[in-house]
């Protein structure tokens, strides 16, 4: 009996039947509906920890704390997007300030990014960076500047077209042939004698 | 013989009388940014204004959270036993935010009609345009009609 057990328990099982089998057993018991309900909600352990991913929006007031602490951010301070479906869970948002504008004499821990270690990075933090969009204040005001790119535009636009209704060029006339307008090389008859062509005027 | 004729208009106007600005100043009050820039910070009023004992510890606390994540980075910067990189948890946490918004993604009006103006109509509209196009230009080899000089581009 024992000998018989030990031979069964070392046949070879297919794992992979077995975990098809254990899924589509506890497939009616999933809570999500379509593609949620068929993946499975656990992650690997080699995964980020809870207090690193990402988190749903936090309805009370001890999940904008407990959201506040994860993000290293006053209660005060954390304000996280609003709940619309688009993704953005418990992250916080940020002002909409560039890079371009914190000081640069300050000693950052990453001067080139101008951010310190541990700092809550905005979600387009790599929109932001000092090589791509600048929100710093502009020299000139708004409508100064429209005016002069519009301005400036337009007429060059506006120079073209009347370009292309008054053309200026260097005078031309048609060309001129020799030999009465090459009457022989267009094939014409060498007996006959061609009319004569001048294509000049004294 | 000079009178002081006091004007009586003079002393009720604002500051923003125009006599005492000439043509390229502007004074805080009238300066507007420029649409998402941001305003200078001499020029931004809170700086001045509503300035609190609230406001002052806010910023202290906010000045003690960072000088702990600074003292937190400094010590693992120059352990001399660290072999590794100092791991930022913040940077994880936004690039982990970034790669899965699958969970918190929701079908509402709003991001349906992104989803079907940025997913589906282009598909449906360039495969519509480049149909009547081809087909029109066949018709017209057919016909005939389609002037077909030696060109390298089309």
């Amino acid at each position: 009996m024992r000998t018989s057990q030990s031979v069964r328990q070392q046949q070879p099982v297919n794992m992979a039947g077995v975990g098809f089998l254990r899924w589509a057993q506890a497939l009616p018991k999933r809570k999500g509906s379509g593609i949620a309900g068929l993946l499975s909600g656990a992650r690997a352990a080699s995964g980020p920890s809870k207090d690193t991913i990402l988190g749903p929006f936090p309805t009370t007031p001890e999940e904008r704390a407990a959201a506040a602490k994860k993000y290293n951010m006053k209660v005060e301070d954390y304000e996280p997007y609003p709940d619309k479906g688009e993704g953005f869970g418990d992250y916080p948002k940020l002002p909409d300030r560039s890079q371009h504008e914190r000081d640069p004499w300050y000693q950052w821990d990453h001067p080139d990014l101008r951010r310190n270690w541990g700092e809550p990075m905005h979600w387009d933090f790599d929109m932001f960076i000092r090589n791509r969009v600048d929100t710093s204040p502009t020299l000139l005001s708004w409508s100064s500047m429209c005016k002069q790119l519009f301005g400036s535009l337009g007429f060059i636009l506006l120079m073209f077209y009347l370009g292309e209704i008054f053309p200026f060029y260097q005078a031309v006339a048609p060309k001129q042939y020799p030999y009465n307008n090459l009457y022989l090389e267009r094939g014409g008859d060498p007996e006959k004698q061609p009319e004569e062509v001048k294509n000049y005027v004294i | 013989m000079v009178t002081l004729s006091r004007r009586k208009s003079s002393t009720t106007r604002y500051f923003t009388s125009s006599r005492f600005l000439s043509r390229r100043q502007t004074i805080m009050a009238d300066y507007q940014e420029a649409p998402l820039a941001s305003r200078p910070k001499t020029l931004d009023p809170s700086e001045y204004f509503n300035l609190s004992a609230e406001k002052r510890r806010a910023d202290e606390d906010r000045a003690a959270i960072r000088a702990n994540l600074k003292r937190q980075y400094q010590t693992q910067l120059n352990d001399p036993h660290r072999k590794a990189l100092v791991d930022d948890p913040a940077l994880t946490r936004w690039v982990y935010a970034r790669a899965n918004p699958y969970p918190f993604f929701r079908p509402t009006f709003k991001t349906s009609l992104l989803g079907a103006m940025f997913g589906v109509v282009p598909l449906v509209v360039l495969y519509y345009v480049f149909k009547t196009d081809r087909d029109r230009k066949e018709a017209m080899i057919k016909a005939g009609t389609l002037e077909r000089k030696f060109c390298l581009s089309s």
